[in-house]
């Protein structure tokens, strides 16, 4: 087992570890502390995958951005601790089984479907491959991206804002 | 013919003229202090007609694609994105005399109003994976924002976190799906992804892993199109959101989500063939989507059957009509596909009259219950026999325009010999008329003890009722260039 | 490329071990004399009333929510950045489009007045 191998293995435990952890944990805040490990476990995978830009793009956007405004979020609600996070209708038999399905399936697909592979590849920085891409044969979706969040902002500072008449 | 970034723009008019107003919109907004609320919505009227201008005018000459790859242009297409801005001009103009949205400043709602358009315009005309997630996010995105418009009204909030919660589960299936097909394929290109399937024979676990795909792909499809099942969020959204945006979100991303349904199975997972798709060795696609186009009009009806509020009930309805028009995207023929655009443009008159006259009464009532619609006819005779055209409308009787739809529908399925499936369609259909009957009988047979005052109706609702009344009377004598037209449209972009 | 992550995993790693060790060494260097008084949360010398959690302003997660907006604006722009200069004017101007379109949502919410901490119309309710 190269090092290579042992790093991925720890960021595989400590991403779905901390992920059970976001679920299962019954006060708020120390869901959100351990997505912050979901987010950073995520980054390191995007590394293992080739994807620099976007290891970096997942820090600066998740950690730095996402999960600051979850933890705001959290400080506004009233109760933070024993929650009982189950509403009514909890089934769990049913749950366990539609879980259990999906998980064989995906994971079934991922292990015996033939992919079209590319074969092995010279890993080099993709940022600027991606910029290239953004202003050549994606620029449509990079100029849409702008309006999508021109619409996000708008409706974000709208929905929050008290009064209804400006 | 494969055009590059700066020749695209040629055809791009009419997104350029709707992005354009956007922008127009939020800054006259934020500038004109005194004249916005009457600059607003005259900017965004122009920006929908100049767009719709255009989207007629275009000549195309033959199916290209524009932006490297990005959207195939072609008369499918174009039919959609004619669709849209007309839709968009009707709630525009059903918006504007409406109590519920006169209590909320509507800067943003124009705003938000032109750019759900651009989401669907470009949804129409996606070729490519990154593309079609993209304007459908802009189209969803925008919906939630436009659901939860009034904030300070509980129902509205929770219509809008519905609405995001589901959104948000869909889209990530849907997504799920695309990253599977990618893997197969390499390729993000519908045009190529097909390619690619028919070149490696799909066999062995493929199969079972590109039926994977369809149902995953199918929820995100299936929830912008309120599909069972993924229509959990339907009635309550529907009931929740403004009346005029409850009609807007039962017609115009309901298409919308039909037009790029269309596209993926039938440009992506089928082998063109003239006339006729054949669909790709090894997966029974459509078999998925008959399952869910039946139980959609079922439980859309029955459903509808108990329900006494009318936003409710019209959301139900407006589930089960989209199993009819769904019985014409499963068939893989030209007529099928042909009937499916005739219902989808008669759906769309008869459904946004049918809420236009919900908003309307609430404009004076301020209720959406059936028992305070009772003696309807005697307080506001137009209003009622308004009202009772839509409905026979939506019921498929003649001489009314959705008579045409079913007809079309009905025919397309019986052409293929899928008679149970056609039948099923028809039972549908008598069980449909008992709860729109209910809402008539309501109206015109039961009276209350109360005195008939005649009901308030502003100018420009009267006028834009009549604007709705006159396709859903005229289309069935003007049948003949819609058929033509509908058949002109069915030319989907096969790749180069 | 991966061996310049092992970088980033060296410095994660000594960051981690900088904080462990100290708290270790801490541990085992100070006395340990606990008394009820300890316990309490500091607080200017008074005691604590009630629990410390408070509900936060509103403003501070529609500052959170921009931010967000602008911070995936920048995640956008870095790689434009690091390419327009070799793809020649065309690609600047496309990038101005970009940034253009999202200085309407600045000018937005700034007329609009969430950008101020309090807004003027509220302080005197």
């Amino acid at each position: 087992m190269s090092v290579t191998d042992i790093v991925f293995i720890l960021t595989a435990i400590v991403t779905v570890g901390s992920a059970v952890v976001v679920v299962v944990s019954r006060s708020l805040i120390y869901s959100v502390f351990s997505l912050l490990f979901t987010f950073f476990g995520v980054a390191v995978l995007y590394v293992f995958l080739g994807a620099d830009f976007l290891a970096g793009a997942q820090v600066l956007i998740y950690v730095g951005g996402i999960l600051v405004l979850l933890l705001f979020g959290v400080m506004l609600t009233h109760r933070l601790y024993n929650l009982n996070l189950t509403t009514e209708r909890f089934q769990p038999i049913a749950g366990t089984l539609i879980a259990a399905a999906v998980f064989a399936s995906i994971s079934l697909a991922a292990f015996k479907t033939k992919w079209k592979l590319v074969g092995e590849k010279e890993l080099e920085p993709t940022t600027q491959q991606i910029g290239e891409a953004f202003l050549s044969s994606y620029l449509l979706p990079f100029e849409i991206a702008s309006v999508l969040l021109l619409v996000a902002l708008i409706g974000a500072a709208m929905l929050v804002r008290r009064r209804t008449d400006v | 013919m494969n055009l590059g970034n700066l020749d695209s723009l040629t055809f791009f008019y009419p997104e350029l003229i709707l992005l354009g107003g956007i922008l127009l919109v939020v800054i006259s907004d934020i500038s004109l202090k005194g004249l916005r609320d009457r600059v607003n919505p005259l900017l965004t009227l122009a920006a929908l007609l100049l767009a719709l201008f255009y989207t007629l005018q275009t000549d195309h000459g033959s199916a290209m694609t524009l932006f490297e790859g990005m959207l195939a242009l072609d008369n499918f297409a174009l039919f959609f994105k004619a669709f849209m801005l007309v839709a968009g001009v009707l709630v525009l103009l059903g918006s504007l005399h409406s109590e519920e949205l006169a209590a909320v400043h509507q800067g943003e709602f124009h705003a938000l109003l032109l750019a759900v358009t651009l989401g669907m315009l470009l949804m129409a005309n996606s070729a490519h994976l990154v593309m079609l997630y993209l304007s459908l996010e802009l189209v969803s995105l925008t919906s939630y924002i436009m659901v939860g418009y009034l904030r300070s009204d509980r129902l509205s909030n929770e219509a809008s976190m519905k609405y995001i919660l589901f959104g948000a589960v869909s889209t990530g299936a849907m997504l799920y799906g695309f990253s599977l097909l990618y893997g197969m394929t390499g390729s993000l290109d519908l045009f190529a992804i097909r390619d690619a399937l028919l070149a490696q024979e799909v066999v062995g676990f493929n199969q079972v892993t590109l039926m994977l795909v369809v149902v995953l792909t199918t929820a995100g499809f299936g929830f912008k199109t309120a599909a069972v099942p993924f229509h959990f969020w339907c009635p309550d959204v529907y009931t929740g959101a403004p009346t005029p945006v409850t009609a807007f979100l039962s017609v115009a991303p309901k298409a919308a989500g039909f037009a790029i349904l269309v596209r993926f199975f039938l440009g992506g997972l089928s082998q063109p063939a003239g006339e006729q798709w054949g669909f790709i060795s090894g997966i029974d696609w459509p078999l998925v989507l008959i399952v869910v186009s039946v139980l959609t009009m079922s439980l859309g009806n029955i459903a509808a059957l108990t329900q006494n509020n009318l936003k409710r009930m019209l959301a139900y309805s407006s589930i089960a009509h989209a199993g009819y028009i769904l019985m014409g995207a499963v068939l893989l023929t030209g007529t099928g596909l042909k009937a499916m655009l005739v219902y989808l443009f008669v759906y769309l008159f008869m459904n946004l009259g049918a809420f236009f006259v919900v908003t309307v009464i609430f404009n004076s009532e301020k209720t959406f219950e059936l028992q305070d619609y009772n003696g309807m006819f005697r307080r506001s005779p137009f209003l009622a026999v308004a009202m009772s055209i839509f409905l026979l409308s939506l019921i498929g009787i003649p001489p009314f325009a959705g008579f045409l739809g079913k007809l079309y529908i009905f025919g397309a399925v019986i052409d293929q010999g899928l008679y149970w499936f056609a039948v099923v369609g028809a039972l549908n259909a008598a069980v449909a008329a008992f709860y729109y009957m209910r809402i008539m009988k309501h109206m015109i047979l039961e009276n209350d003890d109360r005195p008939p005052t005649p009901l308030q109706i502003s100018p420009l609702n009267r006028a834009l009722l009549v604007l709705l009344l006159v396709p859903n009377i005229l289309l069935i004598v003007f049948w003949s260039p819609i058929d033509r037209w509908t058949a002109n449209s069915i030319t989907l972009f096969g790749g180069l | 490329m991966t061996l310049q992550f092992a970088n980033v995993l060296v410095f994660l790693g000594v960051g981690a071990l900088f904080i462990f060790v100290n708290l270790l060494i801490a541990s085992l260097i100070r006395p340990s004399k606990y008394s009820e008084e300890k316990l309490i949360p500091y607080e200017c010398g008074e005691n604590p009333v009630g629990s410390p959690w408070i509900k936060f302003n509103i403003r501070f997660y529609v500052f959170a929510l921009i931010f967000i907006i602008f911070d995936v604006e920048v995640a956008f722009l870095l790689p434009w950045a690091v390419v327009f200069k070799e793809l020649g004017w065309i690609a600047f101007i496309e990038g101005l489009i970009f940034i253009a379109i999202l200085v309407v949502g600045l000018a937005y919410v700034w007329a609009k007045g969430d950008l101020q901490w309090v807004r003027p119309e509220e302080r005197y309710e």
